[in-house]
C-alpha cells in the first residue's frame, strides 16, 4: 500500500506554501519557525507528538489563529492576513478536531448552509422571498443529498446533528467542508473517537477525494493510517518541523522515529 | 485646588470600597467562570443587614462583620440553589448571564416591600474628623481605608500562600485538569462563594457607609462600579482588580469634583468603553474578555 | 371592557408583539444577547416625539428638549426606525467587534443602566426624569385623539406595522440566510470556517432589530403621548427577554405568543388584583419576581419554550418510521 501511494506522486505546484510561520501563546512558542509546501492533489500527513503544534499549526493556515509572523500563499495568492472566513471562501476549509456540528441544525441544514454563493443567504436575498432564491436552494439541496447519499447519512437528513454519533459528526463536518467545493482541505483529526468501522469508510472516502483531485492536508495520530493514506508526511516536534518525506523514508531517519517514541 | 485635594481624599476612600466589591466579583469570576450580576444587589441586601442591626443601636462595626457573613451566606446559597444546578447542566455563558440577571431581579423586588423605595442612612457613621494637608477625613472612612488594606493583604496571602489559595488558582486555570490533580474542585468553588461573598457584603456595608445615604436602587450603580474596576484590571485578576478600583475609584472622585456627583458612575462606564475599545482583555489580563467564542 | 380599554391592551399587543420578533431574531435566531434592547426602542420613541412636538417654547416652555420640528405622519415613524438603527451601528461596532458572548450581553445591560442614568439626570437634552408629554399622536390636527373612530384607527396603523414586520422578520428568519444566523449561534467558530463573516452577521441583525425596535417606540410614544426614563429601565428589556424564553427561542410565532403572554398577560392578570392588598408597591414587586421566576423556570423545566423552534424538514426526504 505504501509503495503504492508512493508511486502516485507526481510533483505538482504547491497549492499552500507556508513560510517561517511562528505562533506564540504568553511566551509559548506553539509553532516556532516552520515552512511547508503543501504539493497540490495529494494527501499530505501533519503528524508528530502531543503538543507538537500540529493543531496550531492547522489553526493559523486556516486563519483560526492569526500567525505572530511568516507569510502563508495559498495558489499563488498571498492570504496571511485574510480572515478565516475569506481563506474559507477561497477555498481553503478547515475541519476541527473537537466536534463542531451545528448542533440545532438537522443534517442536511448542515450542509446547505456552507453552500457559497447562495441567492437566499443575504439579507437583500431573505427580504425578496422565497422565490427569489428557491432555484438555488433546490439546486443545493439536490447536491447536499447527492454528498449524504455517497456518505451513506440519506436516512439522517431530517435529524437534528447534535444528536448523532461521534464518528457521524465527523462526516457531516467532512461533507459541509465538501459543499463549500474547496480545493485544499485541512483535516484535524479526522478519525479521533470514531468507530473504527466508519473509520475505514472515511479512510476510503479520502481516497476518492484524492482520486478526484481534492488536495488534503491532515493532522494524524495513527501512524498505520498516515501510512495507508497519506502521499508525504511532514513531522513537526516542539514547535518545529523536524523532517518530510514518505513514511518509508521517514523510518529509516533514527531522530525522527525518537521525537515520535519519546514524545 | 482645594476641591481637588479634598476630592484626592475621598478618592483614597472611594477606591478602598472599591477594592473591596472589584475584588470579591473579579475572583468569583475568575474561579467559578461565572458572571454574576445578582452581585450588586447581593451588596444592598447586606448594607440593609447592617441598616437594621444599627438600628437596634447595635455599632456599625458590627453591621459590618454582620453584613459579611450575611453576603457569604447569601452568595453560598445563591450558587447552591441556583447557579451550580444550571452550570451542572451544561448551561452555556449566556444562559448562565440570563440567569444571574434573573436573579438579580428577583433579589431587588424581593426586598423592596421590605426595606420600602425610601433612601436611608447609618447611625453613626461620621466620627470626628482628621485633616492632613488639604485632606478632610471622618475617622469612620480613615478606618473603612484600614480594612480595605488589611483585606487586600488578607486576599493576597490567601492566593499566594495558602493551599487553599494555590487550589483556587489552579482551578481558575482549568477545573478539569484541578480536579485530576486531586484538588476538591466542588468545596473549593464552595469556598469561593464564601469568601467572595463575605467581601460583597461587607463592600455593600462600606459603600453604604460611605454615601450618605443608599437606596435599593443603588445596587445597579454598584454592580456597574465593581465591573468596572474588575474589567478595567482584567475580568477574572484580583491584583488587576485592585489597580481597576485605584483608577475608578480616584477618577470618579475627581470628576465629581470637578463636574457633577451625579455622573460618577457615567464616568465609570466611560472607562469601561474606552478599555472595551482599546483594551478588551484589560490591564493585566492573561486570558480576558478576549476570547475566541463558543 | 369598553372601547379605550380593548384598543389600549391591543396596541400595547402590537407594540410588544414587534418588540419581540426583533428581540426574538437577535437573540433567539442570531444569539446575540441584546440587553439593551429597550434602549433602542426608547430611542425610536424620544426621536418620534421630538420630531412631531412643537419647538419647546411652546405650551408655555413647561419641558425643554432639542428639536421639536412638528413634522407630519408617517415621518416620526420613520424617523424613530432610523433612529433605532442609527444607534445601533456605534452600539454594535463596539460591543459585538471582538468581545465573548457573555461580555457582550454584560456591556449592553450596564449601556442601558447608563444610558437610563444620563437621560434622567441631563434635564436640557430630553427633559430629564419628568420625561415628554403632550406628544402630538398621528394625524391628531386632522381627527380628534380622543374618539373612538380614532383609537380604532390607531389601532389600524398598528396592526398594519406588525404585520409588516412579521412579514419581514419571517422572510428573514425562514431563509438560507437565516440559517447562517442559526448556525453562528450554534457555533460561531465552525460558522467562520465555512465562510461566514460573524461580525458582519451581527451587525445587521444588530441594527434591523434597532430599526424595529425603534419603530415599536415610535409607536407607543404616539398612542400614550408621553415618554420618561422610568418607562425604559432596563428591567423592560428583562419582561421581553422573558416572553421569547416562554413563547420559544427562535420561533416567530413563539414570539407573538410570548408577547402576548408575558408583557401583555401579566399586565392584565394584575389589573385585578386589588391594589390595597400589603404595603404599597407590594404587587408590581412581586410582579418582577414572578418574570424572574418565570424566566428561570422555563430555562430550567422547558428550555425551548412553549413553541420550539421548528425542525426544517425539506421537501422529498426519506421518509422514517419516527416523526418530529
Amino acid at each position: 500500500m505504501a509503495a503504492a501511494a508512493e508511486a502516485l506522486v507526481t510533483p505538482g505546484r504547491p497549492m499552500l506554501v507556508a513560510s517561517d510561520i511562528h505562533r506564540h501563546f504568553e511566551g509559548l512558542h506553539a509553532v516556532d519557525g516552520v515552512s511547508i509546501d503543501v504539493p497540490s492533489g495529494q494527501i499530505t500527513g501533519l503528524i508528530g507528538p502531543n503538543g507538537a503544534g500540529k493543531s496550531t499549526l492547522l489553526a493559523v493556515l486556516a486563519g483560526t489563529l492569526p500567525a505572530s509572523s511568516g507569510t502563508i500563499v495559498f495558489d499563488g495568492e498571498d492570504i496571511t492576513s485574510s480572515p478565516a472566513y475569506r481563506r474559507a471562501r477561497r477555498g481553503l476549509v478547515r475541519t476541527f478536531q473537537l466536534p463542531s456540528e451545528f448542533a440545532r441544525l438537522t443534517v442536511l441544514e448542515n450542509l446547505l448552509v456552507a453552500a457559497p454563493k447562495h441567492r437566499g443567504d443575504s439579507l437583500f436575498g431573505a427580504l425578496m422571498g422565497k422565490g427569489y432564491w428557491i432555484d438555488d436552494e433546490r439546486r443545493l439541496v439536490h447536491q447536499a443529498r447527492a454528498l449524504l447519499d455517497r456518505f451513506g447519512m440519506s436516512a439522517q437528513e431530517s435529524d437534528y446533528a447534535g444528536t448523532m454519533s461521534g464518528g457521524q459528526k465527523r462526516l457531516i463536518e467532512i461533507m459541509r467542508a465538501l459543499m463549500l467545493q474547496p480545493r485544499l482541505l485541512l483535516l484535524d483529526e479526522p478519525m479521533s473517537g470514531v468507530h473504527p468501522k466508519i473509520v475505514l469508510e472515511i479512510q476510503h472516502y479520502l481516497q476518492d477525494l484524492r482520486a478526484e483531485g481534492l488536495t488534503i492536508l491532515m493532522v494524524e495520530h495513527e501512524l498505520h493510517m498516515v501510512e495507508r493514506l497519506c502521499d508525504s508526511v511532514v513531522v513537526m516536534a516542539q514547535g518545529k518541523v523536524i523532517g518530510s518525506g514518505t513514511m518509508a523514508t521517514l523510518r529509516r531517519q533514527r531522530e525522527i522515529v525518537d521525537a515520535y517514541l519519546v514524545g | 485646588m482645594d476641591l481637588y485635594v479634598a476630592a484626592f481624599g475621598f478618592g483614597l476612600v472611594g477606591m478602598s470600597v472599591i477594592a473591596i466589591a472589584a475584588v470579591g466579583f473579579t475572583m468569583q469570576f475568575g474561579i467559578t467562570n461565572m458572571i454574576n450580576l445578582a452581585y450588586g444587589e447581593v451588596m444592598i441586601s447586606s448594607a440593609y443587614v447592617a441598616y437594621y442591626l444599627n438600628k437596634a443601636g447595635i455599632t456599625i462595626w458590627v453591621g459590618m462583620i454582620a453584613g459579611a457573613v450575611f453576603g457569604a451566606v447569601f452568595s453560598f446559597l445563591l450558587n447552591r440553589v441556583v447557579y451550580a444546578p444550571f452550570l451542572r447542566r451544561g448551561t452555556s455563558h449566556i444562559g448562565m448571564v440570563i440567569v444571574s440577571l434573573a436573579v438579580s431581579l428577583m433579589v431587588a423586588n424581593l426586598l423592596l416591600p421590605i426595606v420600602g423605595y425610601y433612601s436611608v442612612s447609618y447611625q453613626d457613621t461620621t466620627g470626628g474628623l482628621i485633616r492632613a494637608g488639604g485632606i478632610v477625613l471622618t475617622t469612620n472612612q480613615i478606618a473603612i481605608i484600614g480594612v480595605a488594606v488589611v483585606l487586600m493583604l488578607l486576599i493576597h496571602g490567601l492566593l499566594r500562600y495558602t493551599r487553599l489559595g494555590k487550589a483556587m488558582r489552579a482551578t481558575a486555570a482549568n477545573p478539569t485538569l484541578a480536579r485530576n490533580c486531586g484538588i476538591p474542585t466542588g468545596r473549593v468553588i464552595d469556598a469561593v462563594w464564601l469568601i467572595t461573598g463575605a467581601l460583597c457584603g461587607l463592600a455593600g456595608v462600606v459603600a453604604a457607609m460611605n454615601s450618605d445615604s443608599f437606596a435599593i436602587a443603588n445596587g445597579a450603580g454598584f454592580l456597574i462600579t465593581a465591573l468596572a474596576a474588575a474589567v478595567l484590571g482584567g475580568a477574572g485578576q484580583p491584583y488587576g482588580a485592585m489597580i481597576g478600583a485605584v483608577i475608578i475609584g480616584m477618577v470618579t472622585e475627581l470628576s465629581a469634583a470637578a463636574w457633577s456627583p451625579e455622573y460618577k458612575e457615567v464616568v465609570a462606564f466611560g472607562i469601561l468603553v474606552l478599555v472595551m475599545v482599546l483594551r478588551p482583555q484589560g490591564l493585566l489580563a492573561k486570558r480576558g474578555a478576549l476570547a475566541a467564542a463558543g | 371592557m369598553n372601547t379605550y380599554y380593548a384598543t389600549n391592551l391591543l396596541v400595547y399587543a402590537g407594540v410588544d408583539i414587534i418588540a419581540c420578533l426583533a428581540l426574538n431574531m437577535q437573540f433567539g435566531v442570531s444569539g446575540i444577547v441584546n440587553f439593551s434592547f429597550i434602549v433602542f426602542q426608547a430611542v425610536g420613541a424620544y426621536t418620534a416625539a421630538v420630531l412631531s412636538l412643537p419647538p419647546d417654547s411652546a405650551n408655555g416652555g413647561f419641558q425643554i428638549y432639542f428639536g421639536g420640528y412638528q413634522l407630519p405622519f408617517p415621518i416620526p415613524w420613520i424617523g424613530g426606525a432610523a433612529a433605532g438603527g442609527l444607534l445601533s451601528i456605534p452600539v454594535g461596532l463596539v460591543v459585538l467587534r471582538r468581545l465573548r458572548s457573555d461580555y457582550q450581553a454584560i456591556a449592553l445591560l450596564v449601556l442601558s443602566i447608563i444610558t437610563n442614568a444620563v437621560i434622567t439626570n441631563a434635564r436640557p437634552l430630553l427633559n430629564g426624569a419628568a420625561g415628554l408629554a403632550l406628544v402630538p399622536p398621528p394625524f391628531s390636527d386632522q381627527i380628534d385623539p380622543n374618539t373612538e373612530t380614532y383609537q380604532f384607527l390607531y389601532v389600524g396603523l398598528t396592526a398594519i406595522c406588525v404585520v409588516i414586520v412579521f412579514v419581514l422578520v419571517n422572510r428573514i428568519v425562514e431563509s438560507p440566510y437565516g440559517r447562517t444566523l442559526r448556525a453562528m449561534r450554534e457555533r460561531e467558530l465552525a460558522a467562520m470556517a465555512i465562510g461566514k463573516n460573524p461580525v458582519q452577521l451581527k451587525m445587521t441583525v444588530f441594527i434591523v432589530g434597532g430599526v424595529i425596535a425603534g419603530l415599536s417606540g415610535a409607536i407607543l410614544v404616539g398612542f400614550i403621548q408621553l415618554w420618561a426614563p422610568s418607562v425604559w429601565l432596563y428591567p423592560e428589556t428583562i419582561i421581553l427577554f422573558a416572553a421569547v424564553i416562554v413563547g420559544g427561542r427562535g420561533n416567530n410565532i413563539g414570539a407573538i405568543l410570548g408577547a402576548l403572554l408575558v408583557p401583555v398577560g401579566f399586565e392584565e392578570v394584575t389589573r385585578f388584583i386589588p391594589t390595597t392588598i400589603g404595603p404599597p408597591g407590594l404587587i408590581p414587586a412581586l410582579q418582577w419576581v414572578a418574570i424572574g421566576l418565570l424566566i428561570i423556570g422555563f430555562l430550567w423545566f422547558r428550555p425551548e419554550g412553549v413553541r420550539p423552534e421548528p425542525r426544517h424538514v425539506f421537501e422529498g426526504a426519506a421518509v422514517r418510521e419516527e416523526t418530529g
